[in-house]
């Protein structure tokens, strides 16, 4: 079954629309990849199917739910879990307050889903008390994946997971993602330069102008000469 | 009586107006920050608070609570549970306004909403003295005679330790509150990044009914101490003290609950303690010159971080 | 007939007190509507003007007053200008700590800044007289025109009442006139103005002045040349209050009358166009003077009615803010 099934997608902002139609599919289990130049709308896409913004045609599936015309509070319950490229943490919170929002929506003790976290960010255990404000950009991200997982998601999107990391660190990042698949979450991510990413994908896509130009296996679309000159600096 | 000798009595009484201030700071900075616009209307709040409290002490001898004083206090359980029930209405008051108005202005520009609580203030101001009449108005006229605690060279009445006591208390329930409550925390997480708030499934309508709530119920213990303290109420009990209490918010940094309390104290006493150099008359313009040399020196506040 | 001479004296009397508050409106107008200028201190530079116009051309303190020194008895044009002067430097002053800030700031100093100046003008008893104000401001060519009508008066007993009636408030016509012409003047001058590559600039500013300072234009300098040019026409506007109500005391500058009418007139006439910020004059001075009339019947007493009158102006600013936010005549956008 499919986790997300987007079609048709036309969104933006009032007097201006973004997507003209963009289609985008996640299989249960698998890592997709969108990538595409500045302003290709991939940013617009995510916040269209996290219910930031409304979606002026097509529609939005969830496993085999409509959720198109969902509000976010909604889709977290869902299991739908959504890291914005900046601003993605509470900067005057600590770690654990970071976190403990992240499972807002739940009624339960929230302990045995902090250890979750903590074992996949362990760096996160002996800071839990600091304020992220004070933390780097690689801890931050941490957090924001953390805070993310924090309701065990099916499906987890992130926007621009790496960018502004030194490249150790986002080596770090991409292995902690396909650790977070390996526990059967579904990740979709939007990277501007998307070799790394493209390469532990089992699929990607191509935006250009608000609409699909190439998809296909993530190995295939690197291997792609045409989609390597345009989109993945040569 | 030479000035250096009149100081301690003026820091005290600059810490009992601090506190008032304090807690009207609170409602103030909270707005700010879960709303984004500052609420010119916010001092006209603690008289409405003020108000109904005195209103309701009728209703409440009628059910047979005792109007007598509490021990040394100028008033008894019956003006404490006036207070209590006003804070409740005049949150259901701000309530109200903010869905008849507030809430339709939510996506106007910042500069629209603080006009339009420039228009509330004015006709709440009205609306009070429409019904209750522009003449001061009393809730006890126990007369109290001062504790005089000589190491300190200080006279302090039963009433004024009363409101010290309170704003303590209310100020630490506050940040418990902030701390440990799931609302708080929600509230302090749409301050912080109000998207990411509601892409954590935090419903942010709720976040500012909280915020009105709060802010309503401080100001309204903040306007009935007032009256304790001044030993009258007026309908322009809050428009008198808004300065002040813009000044503590500035001077705390602009969005922090935190330094709206500090902020209050500082002007409070800052406001008495010029008393002993400068013409009282000029006493309301102290407020509006810590706010200027706090724009030129330090415009995020003490206690602001930087934006 | 003679109903009919009261009712031109009366809109003559309307049309003086309404076009010092279109002078009042333009001014707000340039600073708020067309820079974005978040001013609700208006009643302080208001206050400065006619303060400064009377003492210019006022008399010197007598033995009645608690004044030492001012009443320089100079002509109304001189007390005029100073008056746009003083008003000036106060912006100066109050724009430099503040321009730089976000909005919020520069509302809460000015709403500071119009307190304060009430403040100095009830303490500085030997400057301002303090509480008791300042009386016996002149009014321009007074002697000659309401002599002139006087003497038209006794010099035919025989014209008939309404006639006597009309002539008996000549002054007050002539001073419309001068209210008028100030007041078109002035709205030529902003009109110009606006229109000038300099309003562009501002206009840019209030929308995004980001843009503004990354095309190296100093934002903080236009934005300070609104503030004081704003300032300047509103203590015109004091000078001219001044010189017809002939007193004035710090009471005449509460927030009320010297702000908040201003803003709402300002928002219903049309935020941004000079021509709704007239109009807007005219109509909530109809308003708040017609409010006075039906108060009358209510069965109300004196404070209630005063409360009333204000409650009214302040849900047609919410209702306006709601329904109608560009207002009456709303800006062209070019």
């Amino acid at each position: 079954m499919s986790r997300l099934t987007a079609s048709g997608l036309v969104s933006g902002y009032e007097d201006m629309m973004i997507l003209h139609g963009v289609s985008v599919i996640v299989e249960d289990g698998e890592i997709v990849t969108i990538i595409g130049p500045n302003g290709a709308g991939k940013s617009t896409l995510m916040k269209t199917l996290f219910g930031l913004l409304p979606a002026i045609e097509g529609s939005i599936r969830f496993g085999d739910l409509d959720t198109t015309a969902l509000p976010p509070d909604r889709l977290v319950r869902l299991g739908f879990a959504y890291v914005p490229q900046v601003a993605n943490v509470f900067p005057s919170l600590t770690v654990r307050e970071n976190l403990e929002l992240g499972g807002f929506v739940l009624r339960e003790n929230l302990s045995r889903r902090f250890d979750r976290v903590f074992d996949l960010f362990p760096a996160l255990r002996t800071r839990k008390r600091t304020r992220v404000g004070n933390m780097s950009g690689g801890e931050r991200q941490m957090v924001a994946m953390g805070r993310a997982l924090m309701l065990d998601p099916r499906l987890l999107m992130l926007d621009e997971p790496t960018a502004a990391l030194a490249p150790n660190l986002a080596a770090e990042i991409f292995e902690q993602i396909m650790a977070i698949n390996e526990r059967g979450i579904s990740v979709l991510i939007v990277e501007q330069n998307a070799k790394e990413s493209l390469r532990l994908s089992d699929r990607g896509y191509v935006l250009a102008g608000g609409c699909n130009r190439f998809d296909g296996a993530g190995m295939e679309l690197l291997e792609n000469e045409d989609i390597g000159k345009l989109y993945l600096g040569g | 009586m030479d000035v250096l000798s009149r100081i301690p009595q003026l820091l005290t009484y600059g810490l009992i107006s601090g506190c008032i201030l304090s807690l009207g700071g609170i409602g103030v900075s909270l707005t700010y920050s879960i709303l984004g616009f500052s609420n010119f209307a916010h001092g006209d709040f603690m008289a409405l608070g003020a108000y109904i409290a005195l209103a309701l002490l009728p209703a409440i001898a009628w059910l047979g609570i005792p109007a007598a004083s509490l021990g040394p206090l100028s008033f008894g359980w019956d003006w404490i549970l006036a207070v209590l029930l006003a804070a409740m209405l005049s949150s259901a008051c701000v309530v109200l306004l903010d869905r008849l108005l507030f809430r339709q202005l939510r996506s106007a520009h910042r500069i629209t909403l603080m006009i339009s609580t420039v228009g509330v203030a004015l006709a709440l101001r009205n609306l009070i003295q429409f019904i209750w009449g522009p003449q001061p108005q009393t809730y006890a006229s126990a007369i109290q005679k001062a504790i005089r605690i000589e190491r300190l060279g200080i006279r302090i009445k039963p009433d004024q330790i009363f409101i010290i006591l309170v704003a303590l208390t209310l100020a630490t329930a506050l940040h418990l509150f902030l701390r440990y409550t799931k609302i708080g925390k929600a509230m302090r997480a749409t301050s912080d990044n109000p998207s990411l708030a509601r892409v954590c499934g935090i419903k942010t309508e709720r976040v500012i009914l909280w915020t009105w709530i709060i802010g309503a119920s401080l100001a309204t213990v903040a306007g009935a101490l007032a009256g304790i303290e001044n030993k009258f109420i007026t309908p322009e009990l809050g428009w008198q003290m808004l300065l002040s209490i813009f000044a503590a918010v500035i001077l705390g940094g602009i969005g922090n609950p935190y330094g709206a309390i500090v902020g209050g104290l500082v002007v409070g006493i800052s406001e008495e303690v010029s008393t002993a150099f400068i013409s009282t008359g000029y006493k309301p313009a102290v407020a509006f010159v810590i706010l200027i040399l706090m724009l030129l020196i330090r415009p995020t506040g003490l206690l602001g971080r930087k934006s | 007939m003679e109903i009919i001479a009261g009712i031109v004296n009366y809109l003559v009397f309307f049309g003086i007190t309404a076009g010092t508050y279109g002078v009042l409106s333009l001014g707000l107008n340039l600073q708020w509507g067309q820079t974005g200028l978040f001013n609700i201190g208006v009643a302080g530079f208001y206050a400065v003007g006619a303060y400064t116009a009377a003492l210019i051309s006022g008399p010197p303190p007598d033995a009645w007053d608690g004044r030492l020194v001012g009443g320089l008895e100079l002509p109304f044009l001189i007390g005029l200008l100073a008056a746009a002067l003083v008003a000036g430097i106060v912006a100066v002053l109050i724009g430099l700590p503040t321009l730089r800030l976000r909005s919020d700031y520069l509302a809460i100093a000015t709403i500071g800044i119009a307190e304060t100046i009430r403040l100095i003008l009830k303490n500085e008893s030997w400057l301002t007289n303090g509480v008791w104000g300042l009386q016996q401001i002149p009014s321009p060519l007074y002697a000659s025109i309401h002599g002139w009508a006087t003497r038209l008066v006794d010099a035919h007993p025989d014209l008939p009442v309404w006639v006597q009636r009309l002539v008996g408030k000549a002054y007050n016509g002539f001073y419309l006139l001068l209210v008028v012409g100030v007041l078109v003047l002035l709205y030529l001058l902003t009109t110009r103005l606006v229109k000038s590559p300099w309003g562009r600039v501002l206009r840019a500013i209030r929308e995004d002045e980001s843009v503004v300072a990354m095309s190296g234009k100093n934002v903080f300098f236009y934005r300070m040349q609104a503030l004081v040019l704003g300032a300047m026409i509103m203590g015109i506007g004091g000078a001219l209050y001044a010189h017809y109500a002939r007193f004035i005391s710090p009471n005449s500058f509460e927030p009320l009358y010297g702000t908040f009418l201003v803003w709402v007139m300002l928002i219903l006439g049309g935020t941004g166009s000079n021509r709704g910020a007239i109009l807007g004059a005219f109509v909530v001075w109809g308003i708040w003077a017609g409010t006075d009339f039906v108060a009358a019947y209510l069965p109300f007493s004196a404070p209630q009615i005063a409360a009333l009158r204000i409650i009214i102006i302040g849900i047609l600013l919410e209702v306006v803010i709601l329904l109608k936010p560009n207002g009456l005549l709303p800006e062209r956008r070019r």
